[in-house]
C-alpha cells in the first residue's frame, strides 16, 4: 500500500503539529465546588499506644500477673474509655453539624454549611 | 362524570394510610415494641435513686417496655448471674441453664464450707469467703482479659494486632472462657456444675485454666506489640 501511494505521488503526512499556543478549552467550570465529600474524614484509631506499651512492660516484668500492675491497667482502661466516649460524642456532634465559633477541626457537614453560607 | 369518578377512585388508592406509615417509621426489627419505647427500670434501688435525684418525673409519661420474666426486684436477682445464665443457655432452655448455674453456686458453697471446716484456727477461717455470689463475681473479674488480638490485613499478610477491649466484650470473653473450661471435662464421671464450681473457685483464687488462658492471650499480645500501630479506623 505504501509503495502504491508513493508511486501515485501522494505525499505522506505525519500527524499535524498542534498550533502554538494551544487553544484552551473549558471542559468544567473554572471554580471550586460548593461542598466537600466526607470521605477523607476518617478518624485515626491509634489511641492509647503509649499506655499499652507501659502495660506490656509491667506485665512482662511481673510474669503476666495483674496484681502488681493495677496502676497501669487502670490508666490503660481509662484511656480507652475516654477515647471511645470522645469518639461517640464527636460523631454525634458531627451528625448534628452545630457550628461553634473558633473551632479548628471542622467536620464535612460543618464545612458544607459554611461553604453554602459563603459561596465562592 | 364517570371518568371523574374513576380518577377519584384512583386517588383513593394513593391516599396515605397513617397507621401503615407510622408502623414503617417506628418499626424496630422484629420487636413488637417500637424503637422509642424505653427499657423498664425494675430494680428498687435504681427507682429510689431516681426519686431522690428528682429524675423520676422525666420517666413518668414515657412509653416503657414491660419487664422480662427474669427481671425482678427480688433480693436474689443479680444482673451478672442473669447474663451468665443467658450465655450458658443452649436452644433456649433457660430453665435448665438456670438450674445448672444454681447447682454450681451450691457446689461452690460446699467447696468453701469444706475448706472452712478443715481450718483449725480462727484466722484461717476468717480468710475464707463463703458467699458463692462473691466468688462468682471475683472469678468473672479475674478472668476478664485486658486486650484481644484482631486480624488486620496489610500488604496481603494478616497480622494479629493487639487492641484494647471494651468492658462489655471483656466480660463476655471471661464468662465464655469459664463456660468453655467447664465443658471440657470427663463426660462420664464429672457433671457440668461440679466442673463449673471448680473453675469458679480456681478463677476467684487467680489460678486455673481460665486464668492461664487469659495470661496466654496477654502473652500473645505482648509478642505482637510491634504490630499495634497497624490498627486503623
Amino acid at each position: 500500500m505504501r509503495l502504491f501511494t508513493s508511486l501515485m505521488g501522494v505525499k505522506q503526512k505525519a500527524r499535524a503539529r498542534p498550533q502554538e499556543p494551544v487553544p484552551f478549552k473549558e471542559i468544567l467550570p473554572l471554580k471550586l465546588k460548593p461542598g466537600v465529600s466526607g470521605k477523607g474524614n476518617k478518624m485515626s484509631n491509634l489511641s492509647c499506644l503509649y499506655e499499652m506499651s507501659i502495660l506490656f512492660a509491667c506485665l512482662s516484668n511481673s510474669e503476666f500477673q495483674q496484681q502488681p500492675c493495677g496502676k497501669e491497667i487502670t490508666s490503660f482502661q481509662k484511656c480507652y474509655s475516654t477515647y471511645t466516649s470522645d469518639k461517640k460524642q464527636k460523631s454525634e456532634r458531627d451528625m448534628k453539624g452545630i457550628l461553634t465559633p473558633g473551632e479548628r477541626n471542622l467536620s464535612a457537614k460543618q464545612l458544607n454549611m459554611l461553604l453554602k453560607r459563603y459561596p465562592s | 362524570m364517570a371518568a371523574a369518578k374513576g380518577l377519584f377512585a384512583k386517588c383513593q388508592l394513593f391516599k396515605w394510610n397513617i397507621q401503615a406509615i407510622s408502623a414503617g417509621i417506628f418499626q424496630n426489627g422484629m420487636a413488637i415494641y417500637p424503637s422509642f419505647y424505653i427499657d423498664p427500670i425494675f430494680r428498687k434501688e435504681v427507682q429510689q435513686e431516681l426519686v431522690q435525684s428528682g429524675e423520676i418525673d422525666q420517666y413518668a409519661h414515657l412509653p416503657t417496655k414491660p419487664a422480662a420474666n427474669n427481671q425482678t426486684c427480688s433480693l436474689t436477682f443479680d444482673p451478672d448471674i442473669s447474663l451468665f445464665t443467658n450465655y450458658l443457655m443452649r436452644d433456649g432452655r433457660k430453665n435448665f441453664a438456670r438450674q445448672l448455674v444454681e447447682k454450681s453456686l451450691e457446689q461452690v458453697k460446699r467447696i468453701q464450707l469444706e475448706k472452712f471446716h478443715k481450718c483449725t484456727s480462727e484466722e484461717d477461717k476468717a480468710k475464707i469467703e463463703l458467699d458463692p455470689k462473691v466468688i462468682f463475681h471475683r472469678a468473672v473479674t479475674n478472668s476478664m482479659p485486658l486486650l484481644q488480638l484482631m486480624p488486620v490485613k496489610r500488604g496481603g499478610v494478616k497480622y494479629q494486632v493487639p487492641v484494647p477491649v471494651s468492658h462489655h466484650r471483656s466480660r463476655f470473653l471471661g464468662m465464655k472462657w469459664l463456660i468453655e473450661a467447664s465443658r471440657e471435662k470427663d463426660k462420664k464421671t464429672v457433671r457440668f456444675w461440679t466442673q463449673l464450681a471448680r473453675e469458679l473457685v480456681d478463677a476467684s483464687n487467680n489460678s486455673g485454666r481460665v486464668i492461664r488462658r487469659k495470661q496466654d492471650l496477654h502473652r500473645q499480645c505482648e509478642a505482637n506489640k510491634a504490630y499495634a500501630h497497624y490498627r486503623w479506623s
